[in-house]
């Protein structure tokens, strides 16, 4: 079952940036990290077994919504687990009132489903737990705070096995990364050069060169803010100065970025001093952003939760030319979207393989098909090497490609869970 | 509050009418809720308005249909005690300028309270208190059809644009939880989260109102049952979208739909808070197609007084109420499709009145075009509304008395080999026309337990009916709406299980 976490994790991420790095699930922070399809969080190394039931490698506790004479009620089979890999089954028995249910650590929410209703089957996610007091919250009960108390230091860290197999596709993936990034930095620099240089079409040509590296892995690079810097300012936002679009200005910051270069390209088709500072802004930003992303690493339920993402991204802002407004190279990004998120599930494979052999064709399958239905819009003469998005081909052609997106992000939401409780 | 029954025939009147007995005072069958609920406490405790939901009902004197099943058969003789409310009140000044537009003492159809103040809670016959909350699991039927009519309705059209068949099921369960809270009066979770970064999951404009008598039917369209979710085994026989019919108008924009939904209630505010909070529900699995606000219903329910459409004539006098004809014409036997027991088809179309036209008519032949009598709603061959119209009747010229292209004859069960449909409209406004005119008319809403009945009256109807000249089909969509769902399941989970 599919859950919509997309604006909660973004309400997470704005209210919880204090540090620096606000990114989901980076192996730097060591609370709970709220992440998005298949909620998993972490702390520390090491721990004792529990006594409580386990599957899997992971502690089980139903949880059970009914309703009573009208009161409505959450229960949990277990008010204690050991720390490490918990699983939540959620069942809607016949509450009404409760949609959603969330595990919840020092008000930060380490794990939740949503879209919960009487007659659907029981849902089920896992989250890594360390010791500690937890909060089960079941919005809309009666009683709708319960407690859930986690014994143990840490969660256990796995060894060997297919977890080795998965930690080394991490370290793969973090040289991927890094690469996009050096590569992106180079572009920049090469955008700004072409803006320097007033040519109009060879700028044309580098923005459309450059913008991929973004968004291939933007999932990874996406919520860093600038050293001290408030991050309820978008000022200090990199994520914004980098690609803020005509739809989310902020007037209090104006402007920045590639789609204020893209607008001046493509909208006005004129190079100024302004469009100048705009890209050296945009070299100076992407700079800093490499500096702060570099040497970052991952667990493997992050790669997935990224690709997740990504798919996200395409939905939200590629499908519906909001992302290239004006220079409608939205398939572009489309395809560097799904690319860094083929890459995410490529370096996965090898371990998912032996976790889960059927979700990892289902998957590869339904890459497939994107592509297969990207191919027929691939233009070698196009900026980009592909058609542009116009509002025209999106009125015909929008609901086709969301579908194919949609069908893969179905099974790709399941992988999280499999690889984060992974032996 | 009851009509008392009517030996036989009576006469008809208003827009796409079904010619139906309007027979003893009906049931309450769609299983009023007889008191606040259990769960009102909780509401109670959250907001103000608790203390009116919780202590409204059991003092409403409502008749409570002990079970859904027993409610529709015991109903029959059932009557039911109302209490009066203000009736102005209820519709709002706004639109209650336009529903009495004819005159309160016209509309009623009897003596009301002056118009300059609000009228006590006596002088209105069909007034409804805001804690009236109805039961939504465990009723055999959905609500919204049976249920007497509320003064007000919004029907909503959504194309579904999830893809897999579990979104859908996920939606109609989503809906169905909804639903059940938002007839209880209850906010859809939080208006006002305790977290400071929380997002309300209720809009909120509902609070404090009470439930209005609140139903939500849900309908599932043709396109749920194309191959976009493995469902055209599951395709009723009768369900496909409506051929074109005679005089047809249809805007593409006011077409179709995979699915629908009719919130009606007391109180708009009420009926749009279900709609819209139910629309955010869906958001990225349906969005809306097209909609339609109604006011001022505008077709009799069981021992409602009948109530009248834009054109001033009373509409639904021979409206479908007895147990008897429920089964024989509204409630679909589940014959080619066991999940469709108890449920039946839901008609939609919107009416545009050509109102200034029909302003400048002369009452003649105001007369001649419904068969009717304006104020009384007799037949043309009768004296009281309920007089049975004889359609056989001459006059000194030896020409019929009730014309047979008016609409009264044309709709007649007797001229339709017995054919009867429930109706169910509104009222509708959309402000001001392009071309200068009030855009305004009839949202009509029908049920029956086979579209076809609708295309054969319609198709008469749009050959030859004198009201032609005076309205035009604007909207069309036709919907399969299931049976109500039980406590812990979902309205249309029968249609996901496995085909045996």
């Amino acid at each position: 079952m599919p859950s919509s976490l997309t604006s909660r994790r973004a309400l997470l991420a704005g209210s919880a940036g204090v540090a620096a790095l606000l990114l989901a699930g980076c192996s730097s922070t060591d609370a709970p990290t709220p992440t998005s399809t298949a909620p998993s969080a972490s702390t520390g190394t090491s721990a004792d077994a529990g006594t409580s039931p386990s599957s899997g490698g992971a502690s089980q506790v139903d949880v059970t919504l009914t309703s009573a004479s009208g009161a409505d009620a959450c229960e949990l089979s277990a008010t204690s687990v050991p720390a490490g890999p918990v699983t939540f089954t959620v069942t809607n028995v016949d509450s009404a009132a409760i949609s959603e249910f969330e595990i919840i650590s020092d008000d930060r929410i380490v794990g939740e489903k949503e879209n919960l209703a009487p007659g659907l089957q029981p849902v089920s996610f896992t989250v890594t737990l360390g010791g500690g007091d937890y909060q089960a919250y079941c919005p809309g009960a009666a009683e709708d705070t319960l407690d859930l108390t986690v014994t143990g230091e840490a969660a256990p860290t796995p060894t060997g096995g297919v977890q080795a197999v998965l930690t080394e596709g991490t370290t793969g993936y973090g040289t991927y990364v890094a690469g996009q990034i050096e590569a992106m930095v180079e572009a920049v620099t090469n955008l700004q050069a072409a803006v320097d240089s007033g040519d109009l079409e060879s700028a044309k040509k580098a923005y459309a060169t450059a913008r991929p590296f973004y968004e291939k892995v933007e999932s990874d690079v996406e919520g860093f803010v600038l050293p001290g810097a408030d991050p309820t300012d978008n000022s200090g936002n990199l994520d914004y100065l980098i690609d803020m679009r005509a739809s989310n200005l902020d007037e209090a910051v104006g402007w920045s970025g590639f789609h204020a270069v893209e607008r001046d390209l493509f909208k006005s088709g004129k190079i100024t001093d302004g469009t100048k500072t705009y890209a050296a802004d945009l070299t100076a930003n992407v700079t800093k952003l490499a500096e702060l992303a570099g040497g970052l690493t991952y667990k493997p339920e992050d790669l997935a939760n990224g690709a997740a993402g990504l798919l996200e991204e395409v939905q939200a802002n590629k499908i519906k030319g909001e992302e290239e407004k004006f220079s409608h190279l939205d398939l572009v990004d489309f395809a560097a979207n799904v690319e860094g998120a083929e890459q995410a599930f490529a370096y996965l494979k090898p371990g998912l393989k032996e976790i889960d052999p059927d979700l990892t064709q289902t998957v590869a399958q339904r890459f497939d098909d994107v592509k297969t239905a990207l191919k027929d819009y691939e233009d070698t003469s196009a900026l980009g090497g592909y058609a542009a998005w116009t509002d025209a081909l999106r009125k015909t052609d929008a609901a086709r490609l969301s579908q194919v997106i949609q069908a893969l992000q179905t099974p790709l939401a399941s992988i999280a869970e499999k690889v984060a409780t992974a032996k | 509050m009851t009509r008392p029954s009517e030996g036989g025939p009576a006469p008809e009147a208003g827009l796409p009418a079904d010619p139906a007995d309007r027979a003893a005072s009906a049931s309450p069958s769609a299983g009023r809720a007889a008191s606040a609920s259990p769960s009102a406490g909780r509401v109670a405790s959250a907001s103000p308005s608790a203390g009116r939901v919780a202590s409204a009902s059991p003092s409403a004197g409502r008749v409570a249909s002990a079970s859904p099943s027993a409610g529709r058969v015991a109903s029959a003789s059932e009557h039911i005690e109302t209490p009066r409310l203000s009736r102005r009140a209820l519709l709002g000044g706004a639109l209650g300028g336009l529903a009495l537009g004819g005159g309160a003492g016209a509309l009623l159809g009897r003596a009301t309270a002056p118009e300059t103040a609000p009228s006590s809670s006596s002088t209105d016959p069909d007034a409804v208190p805001d804690s009236t909350a109805y039961e939504f699991y465990d009723q055999v039927h959905q609500g919204g059809i049976r249920t007497p009519p509320q003064r007000h309705a919004i029907f909503a059209s959504f194309d579904v644009t999830a893809t897999t068949a579990s979104d859908l099921q996920v939606l109609l369960a989503r809906w169905s939880a909804s639903i059940a809270q938002l007839q209880q009066g209850r906010a859809l979770g939080a208006v006002e989260p305790t977290r400071s970064t929380g997002v309300p999951t209720d809009t909120g404009e509902a609070q404090d109102l009470g439930p209005h008598g609140l139903t939500v039917t849900v309908g599932l369209g043709p396109g749920i049952f194309d191959e976009r979710f493995g469902l055209a085994a599951r395709r009723p026989a009768e369900l496909a979208e409506l051929p074109r019919l005679p005089s047809d108008q249809l805007r593409p924009g006011l077409t179709g739909g995979d699915l629908s939904l009719q919130a009606c209630a007391e109180d708009p505010q009420v009926a749009y808070h279900a709609i819209r909070d139910l629309a955010r529900v869906a958001r990225g699995k349906a969005a809306i197609r097209w909609t339609v606000m109604g006011f001022g219903r505008a077709s009799a329910g069981p021992h409602q007084s009948t109530p009248r459409n834009l054109m001033g004539f009373k509409d639904g006098t021979r409206n479908i109420t007895t147990d008897e004809d429920y089964d024989a014409f509204v409630w679909h036997d589940g014959a080619d499709q066991e999940w469709m027991v108890g449920g039946t088809y839901q008609v939609v179309r919107k009416i545009q009145m050509h109102i200034e036209n029909w302003d400048t008519d002369y009452i003649a032949d105001q007369h001649a075009v419904f068969g009717r009598t304006k104020l009384e709603g007799a037949p043309l061959t009768g004296a009281k509304e309920h007089d049975a119209p004889d359609f056989g009747a001459t006059g000194p010229d030896g020409e019929p008395v009730i014309p047979p292209t008016s609409h009264v004859a044309l709709a007649a069960h007797e001229n339709n080999g017995g054919l009867k449909i429930l109706r169910r409209s509104y009222n509708f406004t959309d402000g001001m026309a392009e071309d200068g005119q009030l855009d305004a008319g009839l949202l009509f809403i029908a049920y029956m337990n086979d579209p076809a009945a609708f295309v054969t009256l319609q198709t008469r109807l749009g050959r030859v009916d004198q009201l032609n000249e005076y309205i035009a089909h604007v909207g069309s969509a036709v919907f399969a709406v299931p049976p109500a769902p039980r406590r812990g399941s979902y309205i249309g989970a029968a249609l996901f299980s496995p085909v045996e």
